[in-house]
């Protein structure tokens, strides 16, 4: 009994330690940002309601656990049900990738790969029904969707290996395992900055101010000869695919894939917080927005023992970051609906040019 | 199979009691509310704790668990939609206000779910009053009980709508709201009235579910499918729509499933929740305006003219 609770001491010490945190608020950060910035394209941007993110990102994660994986399986020609199967993948390719690092690297690439077109994919074929559907019919309809989904995903063991989950080779095995979560960190910090400069190039160009000229008015666009809802198939293809990138990542990173890590509030709801939370439509806002979430989020996971006996909590502090994080989005709503960052005009090369003249 | 349809029944009326009360705050308001499943879960722990505490039969507490309900429907209004609704906001931020209404309410429910455990030293995070019911005449009692409700709201609101003059209000501005209001008609009551209506529906719905299913404090995120569903199949304009979309979907996510399940295996009965989304889908498809949109001497006449 000492000798347990002496063990937990520890561990609750090493969880505390500030690289830990600063490391955990780093791989989050990076996740959600990937994440909410995919959103931003979507909602920010188009105004679609996509009330289904988290389907892409639990798409991203289908793509490792069940498409990579049963490529593996028959590359190496390894027989049995998903959920052994993986964990023999798993072994096989965790030798090759301590033998030869750039294994490793390539095995990243293609997962990264596969998932974008999974999610793309998903993406394209969800947004298909708003073709005929007002905004609350496809807000509901893409929630219930997603909803399904993920049931179907978390009940049926020959997807994802339901509620036992499957493995996933550790693209880092090389390394020993305390850096394993510094390279990680690194890994989605670089991938999120990737894909932040590349969706404000996107973004910056005639295509942007496209999308917000549908969110404002489809009329408009569709009297200036636009296809409607070539763009929304576009737009929702190119947000999925990144999505799914994140949930790609996710699962590289706890090395297992499970339907249960992919729920709505987390991946749907939480989104829409942070970029409700720092500003729609404009990427500095999303910035923002998802690292005060994410620092809010990680502090509150850090200091739950703490929590739980400062204010004597008989419950789990999951049920605290829910009122917490649902009271705060109420509040955003009510009192400052525009985010912490206001909405700006897209600064082309020609207005900057105008701009900088001005002063 | 006498069980699997008495089941299947029990399940329709309390899905339409909650596709009712969603209709009702649709039309009256222009409120998708995702948080109907909570608020049904609501009612189930304000039975529950009566139950627990102060040993009141769960049949018992019904008038209780109704009255909560509404003042939690009005709360939700009063407090967070009536404000957003009146700045002009897009019904996107609507949804998403009863998104984070729903979150707040899952986390509150979560957090006194532990709580109640701890007092009355029984695990509330799961529950079930099947073995509080008891059987008239061979049938069971939740079955007549979820019958007798249905019955007497739909004898109350006949009356109510089409025999008052608050009714006549009602129905005017769920119609026509700007005139109605040029008539005089006061539109924050007929609001005020529909979100009292819709959480007392709600929570009546989740103290009877117990009896059929077992509930946890995350079992609203579940039934929110089927409760839209039932709500589109309905149309999302009227209430009887809501009804018949509430057996529709009640009906066959029970026992479609059920009749699979005799082909397929048992695996098939987790899958309930894919009828629903199957059938949502058709009718989006082929009836957008719901199946009380529809208007069916038309069908038939192109029916019989083509046949003929």
């Amino acid at each position: 009994m000492e000798k347990s609770s002496a063990i937990a001491q520890r561990g609750r010490r090493i969880s505390l330690s500030l690289e830990h945190i600063i490391l955990n608020i780093a791989i989050w950060f990076g996740l959600y940002l990937i994440v909410s910035l995919s959103l931003n394209i979507e909602y920010g941007f188009g105004g679609i309601p996509n009330f289904g993110r988290a389907l892409a990102v639990l798409m991203g994660a289908v793509a490792v656990g069940a498409l990579v994986n049963r490529a593996l399986m028959a590359l190496f020609g390894i027989n049995g049900d998903i959920i052994v199967a993986s964990g023999e993948v798993k072994r096989v390719m965790n030798d090759l990738i301590l033998q030869n690092p750039l294994i490793g690297v390539g095995f990243l690439l293609v997962v990264l790969t596969v998932a974008a077109l999974a999610g793309a994919v998903t993406g394209a074929l969800l947004i298909l029904p708003s073709a005929r559907l007002s905004e609350d019919y496809l807000a509901i309809t893409l929630l219930a969707i997603s909803e399904v989904f993920f049931m179907i995903s978390y009940y049926h063991p020959d997807i994802i290996g339901g509620y036992y989950g499957t493995s996933v080779p550790d693209i880092f095995a090389w390394a020993p395992s305390e850096w394993r979560i510094v390279l990680f960190a690194l890994l989605v910090i670089v991938t999120a900055a990737a894909i932040y400069i590349l969706l404000d190039r996107i973004l910056t160009s005639p295509y942007g101010r496209l999308l917000k000229a549908m969110r404002e008015d489809e009329t408009v666009v569709r009297v200036c000869g636009r296809d409607v809802m070539w763009i929304r198939v576009r737009t929702v293809a190119l947000g999925s695919a990144v999505a799914a990138i994140a949930g790609a990542l996710y699962s590289l990173y706890t090395l297992n894939v499970i339907a249960t890590s992919f729920g709505r509030v987390e991946w749907t709801f939480y989104p829409f917080l942070m970029i409700l939370l720092g500003g729609v439509g404009n990427k500095r806002g999303v910035l923002l927005g998802t690292f005060l979430f994410v620092l809010i989020k990680i502090l509150l996971t850090t200091y739950k023992y703490e929590l739980r006996d400062l204010f004597r909590l008989s419950f789990e502090t999951v049920w605290l970051e829910y009122i917490i994080f649902g009271i705060l989005m109420l509040l955003i709503l009510l009192y400052r609906p525009e985010g912490m960052i206001k909405e700006e005009p897209i600064l082309t090369e020609p207005m900057k040019v105008c701009v900088k003249r001005r002063r | 199979m006498i069980t699997v349809i008495e089941g299947a029944v029990v399940y329709s009326n309390l899905l339409a009691l909650l596709a009712i009360g969603l209709t009702l705050t649709y039309i009256t308001t222009g409120v998708a509310n995702f948080a109907q499943g909570s608020f049904a879960v609501f009612g189930s722990y304000v039975t529950l704790s009566l139950l627990r505490l102060f040993d009141v039969h769960p049949y018992y507490a019904l008038p209780i668990a109704f009255t909560a309900g509404g003042l939690l429907g009005v709360g939700a209004y009063i407090l967070i939609l009536r404000p957003l609704i009146k700045r002009g906001a897009a019904s996107v931020i609507l949804m998403i206000a009863t998104l984070a209404l729903d979150l707040v309410l899952l986390g509150i429910i979560g957090a006194y779910a532990g709580f109640l455990g701890n007092i009355s030293g029984k695990g509330a995070t799961k529950f079930i009053f099947t073995p509080f019911d008891s059987e008239i005449l061979g049938i069971s009692g939740i079955f007549l009980i979820s019958i007798l409700v249905i019955i007497l709201l739909i004898a109350v609101l006949l009356f109510l709508l089409y025999r008052t003059n608050f009714g006549i209000a009602l129905r005017a501005s769920m119609e026509n709201p700007s005139l109605a209001v040029i008539m005089g008609v006061n539109l924050e009551y007929t609001r005020l009235f529909s979100w009292f209506l819709s959480g007392s529906l709600a929570t009546l719905a989740g103290s009877l579910l117990p009896f059929r299913q077992e509930i946890v404090p995350s079992t609203g995120a579940i039934i929110i499918v089927s409760i839209f569903a039932a709500s589109i199949v309905g149309g999302l304009s009227n209430i009887y729509g809501a009804l018949i979309g509430g057996y529709v979907i009640g009906l066959s996510e029970s026992l479609v499933t059920y009749e699979l399940s005799t082909i397929l295996g048992s695996g098939v009965l987790l899958y309930g929740k894919v009828i629903s989304l199957v059938i949502l889908c058709l009718v989006l498809i082929l009836a957008p305006q719901g199946l009380a949109g529809v208007r069916w001497r038309r069908v038939l006449r192109l029916h019989k003219g083509g046949g003929g």
